[in-house]
């Protein structure tokens, strides 16, 4: 899960200012080499060719980033207008929580880009008179570097992922929350709560899940897809995109093995990664960023994704078929917790609050397209958003977290998933 | 005596920011590198500091030996049609009258006006099914449904050569220019039939463009994962690809380190080679 959002956005900015591009037969403005030269070499991300995009055609990178910005959430948008419509009632009471104490305060919130739809942000400031300083991270290991060094200090509130947390709270840099702060505490859904990285709940709210799931057009793959297994079916052949995370892809075949996730046991995981390569000459991509539109767009049949981008790829095409599959799923909890010696710690509670309340958690979700962590929030979700954003019930008992595992079974995963990799540049 | 001392110390100064800088931030981050290759990982994200050769003996696994092949396998590839294409292009556009040849260049420019990934995103829209290419060959009959283009090795191919070859075209046509037609008029004033000529005397005198082509060519093929990555959809598994993911997925920082090292021994030894082999101290066009 973690930066998908953002990096699908980003993506999509690049892909319409290429066509641009294409369309205008190279009417683009002159650009610094020098900016160029060190896209080529930093850049295998897309984040740093964004940036360098952005630096070389400011005014069309601007229009073509806003657009897509526009394209990805106007489902969602439209959708929420709705939910809003019909629940004015619940907001009223939030604004009672406004301190006058913490008006004209600054609020540090640290996470990924793009986590929060503008209303809510520009919202909270209005009701409650807090300025939010968003300031955001790549990754979960940069936020925890940045933590480190300012030892717990400098971020009111963070939200990250689940496995990242179990580390911040075992170094000591989270504090306990109390949640007689929380009036909407009691909305969260405890089907999130008390997981490995908070067993007793003490410091983190979950703010939206994630789950790998398999999406295939019907029209495209002659097969039922209902598990895993079925992935490894002939009639797939050079048909199937993955999501490039290696816990994630050999997980599936320790799942179809019957196995855990975070099995430690070399010989088995070993032994995924044989079964891994039976696999390769279905794959025709493996890639994290903006894999629904290789899905839409016909170059593959089948994938295995994250949540938000499943929800993307359904919103486009209904036809297409969502499986949970039936070997067990595998999910990921982002989560937001208050750093140990946070400046103004009063704020996050204040903006914790404000987002846990069941409207505006609604809002949250049909904008990020993660599972709703909150209860209440479910009923204004729009009926036809309800199956993607909200996990039906039971689903945790067939389900487990990939969790932080001993640095030889990491390196025995690394070494079958660049097997795994090799033997699909086979086809 | 005197004067001379001072002119010395005057001209040390003058450099002393260079070398400076070059230790700062060439001399500093390779040694921290070479360190950390010896070092342990630990945890998340950290490393341990204790002496250790496990990074360099994990090279030695089946997999990763292969993923150094198949990085030289393709840089040799690239490098080679980089090469057939390049060199004709240099050659023929130093022959051309001011005037063209200077709207060659702007055009061989013009390019690089736009990030090079922005531009592979272009050869994602003429490799995709139902993009420029399928079309143009079910247009023209030769096939009669979308093809899988994209995602394949020959997509990398041509990205890589496609981002390499203006590398080629400016070396050759530095030493073309240069050329003495008198060289070659003499030659076929003495009988030498035109290709004879050509490869006698043209060849030769252009060889020092041909070397600083095959440089400028080689090294960063074997570097450029990210083409590998968008054109090839993750399969075609590269040195570059694979330090990329140890930092950002694995965390593994030592083995990263340790990959790099030897990587750049080994690109050091073709240079080492490059220039034994062809006695050349000098590369045109690069100094």
């Amino acid at each position: 899960m973690k930066t998908q959002k953002k990096r699908n956005r980003g993506t999509a900015a690049l892909l319409l200012l290429s066509l641009f591009l294409v369309a205008g037969c190279g009417g683009a403005p002159a650009a610094d080499p020098t900016t160029a030269a060190a896209a080529t070499t930093a850049a295998a991300t897309t984040e740093a060719a964004t940036e360098a995009a952005a630096e070389s055609t400011t005014s069309s990178a601007a229009a073509a980033t806003s657009a897509a910005a526009s394209t990805t959430t106007a489902a969602a948008a439209s959708a929420t207008t709705t939910a809003a419509t019909e629940a004015p009632a619940s907001t009223a009471a939030a604004s009672a929580l406004a301190d006058p104490a913490l008006t004209g305060t600054q609020l540090n919130l640290y996470t990924w880009e793009g986590m929060f739809p503008q209303d809510i942000l520009d919202g909270f400031t209005a009701e409650t008179g807090i300025r939010i300083n968003y300031v955001n991270f790549d990754y979960d290991e940069t936020m925890l570097s940045k933590l480190e060094t300012a030892q717990g200090g400098d971020y009111d509130l963070v939200i990250a992922d689940d496995y990242i947390i179990e580390t911040v709270i075992a170094e000591g840099l989270a504090q306990k929350l109390d949640t007689a702060k929380l009036k909407n505490y009691a909305n969260i859904d405890p089907a999130y709560q008390k997981q490995f990285y908070d067993p007793n709940d003490e410091y983190t709210v979950p703010y939206g899940a994630g789950v790998q799931t398999i999406v295939y057009d019907p029209s495209a793959v002659g097969i039922e897809i209902t598990g895993y297994a079925d992935l490894w079916d002939p009639a797939l052949a050079n048909n199937l995109g993955l999501i490039g995370n290696f816990r994630v892809i050999n997980g599936m075949a320790l799942k179809v093995l019957g196995e855990s996730y975070n099995t430690e046991d070399l010989g088995i995981i070993r032994a995924a990664g044989q079964k891994l390569l039976e696999l390769a000459p279905n794959i025709r991509l493996i890639k994290d960023d903006q894999l629904e539109a290789d899905l839409l767009s016909g170059e593959i049949g089948a994938g295995v994704m994250y949540t938000s981008q499943v929800f993307s790829a359904v919103v486009e095409n209904p036809e297409l078929r969502v499986v949970f599959p039936k070997e067990g799923i595998g999910f990921g909890v982002m989560a937001g917790f208050i750093p140990s010696k946070a400046p103004n710690a009063g704020a996050a509670y204040a903006f914790l609050d404000y987002i846990l309340d069941a409207a505006r958690g609604a809002d949250c979700f049909l904008y990020l397209g993660y599972y709703s962590t909150n209860r209440a929030a479910n009923e204004f979700i729009d009926v036809s958003l309800k199956d993607l954003l909200i996990l039906p019930e039971g689903f945790n008992v067939n389900m487990e977290m990939i969790q932080n595992i001993s640095d030889e079974a990491t390196a025995e995963h690394d070494l079958v998933w660049t097997e795994f990799k090799t033997a699909t540049g086979q086809n | 005596m005197r004067r001379d001392r001072r002119s010395r110390r005057v001209a040390l100064l003058a450099v002393l920011p260079m070398y400076l800088f070059t230790l700062a931030f060439v001399i500093g981050p390779l040694a921290y590198m070479l360190v950390l290759s010896f070092m342990r990982r630990s945890g998340a994200w950290g490393v341990e500091a204790d002496f250790t050769l496990r990074n360099y003996l994990h090279i030695g696994e089946p997999v990763f030996l292969a993923t150094f092949w198949q990085s030289l396998r393709l840089a040799f590839a690239t490098t080679a049609l980089v090469t057939l294409i390049g060199y004709p292009f240099g050659y023929f556009m130093a022959r051309l009258t001011p005037k063209w040849r200077n709207r060659c260049m702007i055009l061989l420019i013009v390019p690089f006006w736009t990030s090079s990934l922005m531009r592979l995103y272009g050869w994602m829209i003429v490799f995709r099914a139902n993009g420029a290419l399928d079309r143009l060959l079910m247009w023209a009959g030769l096939t009669d449904r979308p093809l899988k283009l994209l995602y394949t090795y020959p997509a990398v191919v041509v990205g890589m050569v496609y981002a390499l070859v203006p590398f080629m075209i400016y070396s050759v046509y530095s030493s073309a220019e240069k050329l003495d037609m008198g060289l070659l008029e003499a030659a076929r004033d003495l009988g030498a039939p035109r290709s004879h000529a050509f490869l006698t005397v043209a060849l030769p005198l252009t060889m020092p463009g041909v070397g600083s082509g095959l440089v400028l060519t080689f090294i960063p093929s074997m570097g450029l994962y990210f083409i590998a990555d968008i054109l090839g959809g993750n399969k075609v598994v590269l040195v570059g690809t694979l330090i990329q993911e140890q930092l950002m997925k694995v965390h593994d920082w030592p083995f990263a380190a340790a990959l790099s090292v030897v990587l750049m021994a080994l690109t050091s030894l073709f240079l080492f080679v490059y220039r034994r082999a062809t006695h050349s101290g000098e590369l045109e066009g690069l100094v």
